[in-house]
């Protein structure tokens, strides 16, 4: 018996821990997704600009100048590094989730064979609602 | 959270045998070196900040060495810029950079004080309560 307990409180932890990293990489993909769409904002900006129009970069308090070719290299470079991120995150997000309904599971038929197990001794009495 | 103290096994629990009690200094000490624990991960996230914002100080202050003696700086003071001869900008930046040095410095103070009244904490806490009492953080 103290070993079934023993064996839930195990797997109760690995659950937990699983949710946890489900949150934490959930929320990772989230701020993903705002730099995104900040990086795809300046991309568009970009492309509205003419001849001759400078671009800054707010580096501290100051407004320095910036090439435009540099600048737009750098943001679409950022928007790759972004998008690969992304998948890389959604495919962890759909695994971790996969480990917690097997970890579900396994969760459930330990505890369904204690009650086996208590089944042959003392009856657990339910009372009337 | 560490878990690399794992709770007792059954073995374990038997081996230490009768209870310690907690008297109320031991709660006192448990409860302080919580509000302790808070405290440091207050400060360490602020130390974060500040020391993301130090490193942009710097690198702009590189950049600006670089520049021409005769370009206007866009300087962001609240919401307004304001284009500075490259001396003044140079100058003000300096004071900004100075100024979270010495915030820096003092919340590194702070932290070393709280994580030293932690440690003294552990070893009396430790001491006392053995395996049964878990401090890791």
């Amino acid at each position: 018996m103290a070993e079934i307990q023993r064996r839930l409180q195990a797997l109760s932890e690995d659950y937990t821990k699983l949710q946890k990293d489900l949150q934490d990489t959930v929320t990772s993909r989230q701020k993903l997704e705002a730099q995104m769409q900040e990086n795809l904002g300046v991309q568009n900006e970009f492309e509205k600009l003419k001849d001759g129009e400078t671009i800054y970069k707010l580096i501290g308090p100051v407004l320095l100048k910036q090439d435009r070719t540099d600048a737009e290299s750098t943001v679409k470079g950022r928007l790759e590094f972004i998008e690969k991120e992304i998948s890389r995150l959604e495919g962890h997000i759909k695994e971790t989730q996969a480990k917690m309904e097997k970890k579900k599971t396994e969760i459930i038929q330990v505890q369904t064979s204690a009650q086996a197990a208590a089944g042959a001794g003392p009856q657990a009495v339910k009372g009337r609602a | 959270m560490n878990l690399s103290r794992r709770m007792l096994t059954k073995e374990e629990e038997d081996a230490v045998g009768d209870e310690i009690e907690v008297r109320r200094e031991d709660q006192d000490k448990i409860n302080k070196f919580s509000r302790l624990h808070s405290r440091e991960l207050i400060i360490e996230d602020e130390l974060k900040v500040k020391t993301k914002e130090k490193e942009e100080l710097d690198d702009i202050t590189m950049e600006l060495e670089l520049a021409d003696e005769d370009d206007l700086v866009p300087y962001k003071i609240g919401d307004a810029f304001f284009h500075l001869p490259l001396p003044q900008a140079q100058e003000l930046l300096g004071l900004s950079t100075a100024k979270i040095e010495e915030e820096i410095g003092e919340l590194e103070d702070k932290m070393g004080t709280i994580r030293e009244e932690m440690t003294q904490l552990k070893v009396e806490l430790y001491a006392r309560f053995g395996k049964t009492i878990n401090l890791e953080t």
